[in-house]
């Protein structure tokens, strides 16, 4: 470990707030790559966060509707970079030590670009909560059903079984259970997908195109497959 | 010749299971996690003789298809020999 926590340079002078952050974008392609699966690991979910501007409606709804407790809440003054609101950012309990979080910035309007849009772009960005089992997401449906919310039907998608609904801000959130454990011909799998993807993907931006479908991927899958079951690994 | 790869899993194995008795189907595996369906000219899968939810039949033939589609639907799926490349 070289570098100490409390000796670095804190983010009051920055412009903007990715330079108050110290993080920019950069080319993947010039990053160093680890050698097959690496030391460092992640440990499930602390957080997830999003912007609200309907406090009232975000907090009755988590709080008193799901009944997920309010379990933490920050009130700040700005936050260092000019430009900065002041906020509130709070938490509800989502199980397993992870919590759901809201941004509410004082004083601020909406952006046109941050309302939610009924399309699956937008609804690609969503979290999904789990429960241990089918009697534990039949319960919720059934719950958020009788208070009121609208719920989707259940979907099973290979692995996962899942009900979907909007909070007031209009973001998806998902509730999902696992149907089996995911096993190592699963990542084998999943591993020859995005290779062929990726390959197609990387053949067709060259010719200045843009990946027409999915059987053109299914059919490079299908190669990589025969050459993985030929193969002595 | 058609050739339909599919992953050795629960979601999966009905595709192996419906065709395993049509004529001229030939099954093969499962060979390293996969099984291979391969027929001639045609092959055809029954979303509903395969009790198949739709998000799981909307990804059909993630495992690889080595073939065309002919026909798409909800509920049918109709694959024919391709000359185009993999």
């Amino acid at each position: 470990m070289s570098e100490k926590l409390g000796k670095r340079e804190d983010a009051s002078s920055a412009v903007t707030f990715n330079s108050a952050m110290g993080i920019a974008s950069s080319d993947v392609s010039a990053m160093k790559k680890v050698d097959g699966p690496g030391s460092l690991t992640l440990s499930g979910v602390d957080h997830t966060a999003r912007p609200t501007w309907k406090l009232n409606e975000t907090v009755e709804f988590y709080r008193d509707v799901l009944g997920l407790p309010l379990v933490h809440a920050i009130s700040a003054r700005g936050w260092g970079p000019p430009g900065h609101h002041d906020f509130l950012h709070f938490f509800f309990d989502a199980g397993k030590d992870a919590t759901i979080a809201f941004f509410y910035y004082i004083g601020s309007e909406q952006p046109e670009r941050y309302i939610p849009e009924e399309h699956h772009f937008y609804f690609a960005t969503h979290t999904a909560w789990a429960v241990d089992t089918e009697e534990e997401l039949i319960a919720w449906k059934e719950a958020l059903t009788e208070r009121g919310v609208k719920v989707s039907p259940y979907t099973k998608h290979e692995i996962l079984e899942s009900i979907y609904f909007l909070d007031p801000n209009g973001y998806p959130v998902e509730i999902t259970r696992r149907l089996r454990e995911t096993e190592k011909i699963d990542e084998v799998d999943a591993m020859l997908t995005l290779k062929a993807a990726m390959e197609v993907e990387r053949e067709a931006r060259d010719e200045g195109q843009l990946l027409a479908d999915i059987d053109t991927v299914w059919r490079r899958k299908a190669a990589y497959v025969r050459a993985y079951q030929e193969s002595d690994t | 010749m058609i050739a339909v790869f599919v992953l050795d899993v629960p979601e999966f194995r009905p595709m192996v299971e419906t065709t395993r008795d049509v004529e001229g189907v030939k099954i093969s595996g499962p060979t390293k996690g996969y099984w291979t369906i391969e027929a001639p000219t045609q092959l055809s899968f029954s979303r509903k003789a395969m009790k198949m939810k739709p998000a799981v039949w909307y990804g059909i033939f993630t495992g690889g298809l080595d073939g065309e589609i002919a026909d798409w639907g909800r509920d049918e799926v109709r694959l024919v020999g391709t000359n185009k490349p993999l």
